[in-house]
């Protein structure tokens, strides 16, 4: 028999009515949105290249597709029930609150299984996470955004967010480079990127096919065709890390200030929260103090590269 | 589960033994907690220790034990003919395993050792089922821990990757509080051999033989400097990495 | 805080009374070792008889009884064609007894990582709140240094701690349960002899560590060895066995993996302890491996001990419970890493002798 007169009384978290307002973490009932997803319906799929597809997700409950907001270059954890997470960089238009699109890459478990999925499955996801592109002080200045492969899927966000404030924006201008021409991803929002955004959009390729009838090369030889007011440019690089690291140095000598070359980096987060520890780079969590990083920062930052 | 938009389709199992105890076939049938949602999942087509059907069109076909006569290769290679999946089952399977021992002695000498005079059919060496075919997936142990069957078949329904842990088995053992034994003085393989059994042998007080082998790149000049530094003998660890065959590559290497 | 000075039987029978009347883990001794020493781990006991009240360190920390090595995070249950989430975090009161002033370091050091930021874990803080922490104070084993780490002491995060002051403890009351239970028992006013007492048997432990750590500006060492061929030596050692972490009272890095249930009704979203030494902890979806040597992934771990990470303000985690350097199987130590980190940057900084040469 226990003595009642020494037993621990279970001490209970304080849960008011679950609530999706914006976390307050003063409030320790608001803890439960961290670990609970929006449950979302996958409503379209558009296969992009061989290896790459457009998710285009709509969150489920009304209430919750309203509350779901975003800043261009975080991200989000896709919860494919069953099989796990994997964080995504979102690639939607900040404005667009219907639909999630997410840009994905079959390359683990998680996504493979994204990839047997047909529309009208119903995934999760949780989130945003992480910093994202300052979008605000790039107003009144140049943006040069520069893309390699699957880069573009972290700065559809902000092409659409200058798009959609584009009057604050002066010059625009977007490279994109890629290995061969059928990897090249959106090829058929080019046009309307640089007539109804007025983006001096240039696109170049490594290997070219017999199709390929643009520019050959790497994509700092780009560089050569536009002129850069360094003093006034700011400039988002993303793609694999060897490629932002010749890019970001290239941008350098030309005299954009590090502090204005934005940079996301990937790593396999685990919760998105700053505790798995899985996305550290040096004393740094990619989940909280990135995934976006300007170019000093990611200079200082020890195993960045 | 049929969230994604694709219904999971039973599998057609086949199971077939070469030279082994069936003893991991056996476990199939073990983990009666699971074992009728386990069943559930599979169509068997060829099973001799739980079914009486004996049909040749299963798509996943587990192959237990090692290879140890000319007869057993042929029927092997009509097995992966036929089967879309192939899985090395158990460690002999995997690695030639217990059998394996014969390796080390002259063929003669085993013989007259095993069945004295009577002639036997039998190779020099006990083999890997990969040594003749190609393997799709291996699940190794001696038996096969049954949790990561049921794990590795729900994957396959599920049409999700298979994995098996990449670090060793002392991972297990310290969430299991157990106390480690070398500080018993024994030497033990766990340091070295792929986790997933939930340090089953070392919760005993049985050292680890490495029945799942390797672990993802092993530190095997630091064991070995280990077990010196311990003062124990380097002669046991040797007979304990070859115990199951699944060391080869480190026993050889250190000539 | 409240201090009362019991008797070691009333003490005894106090702590027999909790432990029966609550689910209770307390130091036991599990085994006898090589070379004839008792071995101790923090156990489930169900009465006073079966706590080793005079242990000297258990093989792991408490750690788990707070974090789990694998804990569930949520559950999906399928239904036709869609699922619903369920997350729980309900936890039942349990009594940690025997911890030393290191191990409730540790677990607030725990609680600052896990309850601190942006995103509080209500897991933790469930388990948290629902733990009953009695502490034990003890003189130090040779190769303890919680006290180069300043952890010997300890001044919050339990609801009871005993010093041992001869025939009596002098108990430090930090929370109303605690108070309350002690009510039932023969407790007195400390007098200014128990004080003097408390005073000594502090000044002992104090006196009695043998090993000294050198800890001082080491953040910025680490920060300037970071390709220090010394990571390499040690890493040369190391067999990425992840024991170190598992054992160590403030390893926190986390796996995070479902497991479908055999019947394909449900699945379960779990956490896991890691190691940043085992080999696919920095590999990323596709393969790559972002610390794909030994010697990097060790030091990664020194990296989160003694520099510290930016989000808990580039606080040390390490206690100087040295659990992680006895249970290394490759004798990889902390104090004879820093000390070698030490050696090499103050070599090189006196110029006396070269640095080793660099790869």
């Amino acid at each position: 028999m226990h003595d009642l007169r020494f037993t621990i009384p279970a001490e209970e978290l304080n849960r008011e009515p679950f609530t999706r307002a914006s976390p307050d973490f003063s409030k320790k009932s608001a803890l439960m949105v961290t670990d609970r997803g929006y449950k979302c319906r996958i409503t379209n799929i558009v296969p992009l290249s061989e290896h790459e597809r457009l998710f285009q997700l709509r969150i489920v409950d009304p209430r919750e597709r309203e509350l779901f907001a975003f800043r261009p270059g975080q991200f989000l954890m896709l919860e494919v029930p069953g099989y796990g997470e994997a964080p995504i960089s979102i690639s939607s238009a900040t404005s667009h609150r219907e639909f999630i699109e997410l840009c994905i890459r079959k390359a683990g478990h998680v996504t493979s299984a994204l990839y047997e999925a047909r529309p009208g499955a119903f995934v999760a996801v949780r989130g945003p996470f992480g910093t994202s592109f300052p979008m605000e002080a790039m107003q009144e200045h140049d943006v040069l955004l520069i893309a390699g492969g699957l880069g573009i899927a972290p700065l559809r966000a902000p092409l659409f967010w200058i798009n959609d404030h584009r009057d604050h924006y002066r010059n625009v201008s977007f490279l994109y480079g890629a290995k061969e021409a059928s990897q090249m991803l959106f090829a058929y929002q080019f046009e309307e990127w640089k007539t109804v955004s007025h983006i001096d959009l240039r696109t170049i390729v490594e290997k070219p096919d017999e199709k390929w009838t643009g520019r050959t090369g790497m994509i700092t030889s780009l560089f050569e065709e536009i002129t850069i007011d360094t003093k006034n440019t700011w400039a988002i690089v993303c793609g694999p890390p060897v490629m932002f690291k010749s890019v970001c140095t290239h941008l350098d000598k030309l005299g954009i200030p590090m502090n204005r070359m934005f940079v996301s980096l990937e790593r396999r987060m685990h919760c998105g929260m700053g505790k798995c520890c899985r996305c550290m780079v040096g004393s740094t969590f990619t989940c909280l103090d990135g995934p976006v990083f300007d170019y000093w920062s990611v200079m200082n930052l020890k195993e960045a590269i | 589960m049929n969230h994604l938009g694709f219904d999971t389709e039973k599998l057609k199992i086949g199971s077939f033994d070469f030279t082994c105890c069936e003893g991991c076939q056996l476990q199939l049938a073990n983990h009666e907690s699971t074992l009728p949602e386990f069943l559930a999942l599979l169509d068997i087509r060829n099973f001799r220790e739980i079914s009486s059907e004996r049909l040749d069109d299963s798509d996943i076909a587990l192959v237990e034990g090692s290879i140890t006569r000319s007869d057993e290769v042929e029927r092997l290679k009509a097995i992966r003919a036929q089967a879309k999946v192939l899985v090395a089952y158990g460690t002999c399977a995997c690695f030639g395993g217990m059998n394996a021992q014969k390796n080390k002695f002259p063929k003669e000498e085993c013989i007259r050792t095993v069945y004295g005079d009577k002639q036997i059919d039998t190779m020099p060496e006990a083999h890997k089922i990969s040594d003749f075919v190609q393997v799709d997936y291996s699940i190794p142990g001696c038996p096969v821990s049954k949790e990561e069957v049921e794990r590795i078949v729900v994957s396959i329904a599920t049409r999700s990757p298979i994995a098996l842990p990449k670090y060793p088995v002392c991972v297990e053992c310290k969430q299991r509080l157990n106390t480690c034994l070398f500080d018993l003085g024994e030497v033990c393989l766990g340091p070295i051999s792929r986790a997933g059994c939930d340090a089953v042998c070392p919760s005993g007080k049985t050292v680890c033989l490495g029945c799942r082998g390797p672990a993802d790149d092993i530190n095997y000049a630091s064991f070995t400097e280990l077990v010196r530094d311990k003062g124990l003998s380097t002669e046991e660890m040797r007979e304990k990495l070859a115990f199951y065959n699944g060391f080869t590559e480190y026993l050889n290497h250190e000539g | 805080m409240i201090y009362k000075v019991i008797s070691k039987n009333e003490f005894r029978a106090f702590v027999d009374a909790l432990v029966r009347a609550n689910t209770s883990y307390g130091p036991r001794q599990v085994d006898t070792g090589r070379n004839g020493e008792p071995v101790y781990q923090f156990m489930p006991v169900s009465s006073a008889s079966e706590i080793a009240f005079d242990y000297t360190v258990t093989t792991s920390s408490a750690k788990h009884l707070i974090m789990p090595f694998r804990e569930e995070l949520s559950k999906f249950r399928f239904r036709d064609g869609d699922w619903d989430q369920e997350v729980r975090y309900d936890a039942p009161p349990i009594v940690l007894f025997g911890l030393r002033p290191c191990d409730i370091n540790a677990i607030n050091i725990l609680d600052e990582v896990m309850l601190n930021g942006p995103y509080p874990s209500p897991y933790y803080l469930a388990r948290r709140k629902n733990t009953f922490i009695v502490g034990m104070d003890h003189l130090p084993l040779p190769d303890c240094f919680c006290r180069s780490m300043n952890r010997h002491t300890v001044s919050r995060g339990f609801n009871l701690f005993a010093s041992d002051i001869g025939e009596s403890y002098f108990l430090s009351i930090n929370s109303s349960k605690a108070y309350n239970f002690l009510k039932e028992f023969e407790t007195t006013e400390p007098t200014e002899e128990d004080d003097c007492k408390l005073i000594e048997r502090r000044k002992l432990i104090k006196q009695s560590f043998k090993t000294n750590v050198e800890v001082t500006g080491l953040p910025m060492f680490l920060d300037l060895e970071f390709d220090s061929p010394i990571w390499e030596k040690w890493g040369n050692k190391c067999l990425n066995c992840g024991s170190c972490a598992m054992v160590c009272p403030t390893c926190y890095c986390y796996n995070v993996e479902e497991r479908v249930a055999t019947g394909l009704e449900s699945s379960s979203r779990q956490r896991r302890l890691y190691s940043c030494n085992l080999i696919d902890f920095a590999e990323v979806s596709g393969g790559h491996n972002f610390r794909p040597k030994n010697g990097d992934r060790l030091k990664y771990r020194y990296y989160h001990h003694y520099r510290g990470f930016a989000i808990n303000d580039n606080q040390q985690i390490c206690v100087g419970c040295n659990r992680c350097g006895r249970t290394c199987l490759a004798s990889i130590n902390p104090k004879e890493v820093i000390n070698d980190l030490r050696l090499e940057k103050e070599s090189c900084m006196t110029c006396v002798s070269p640095s080793p040469q660099r790869s």
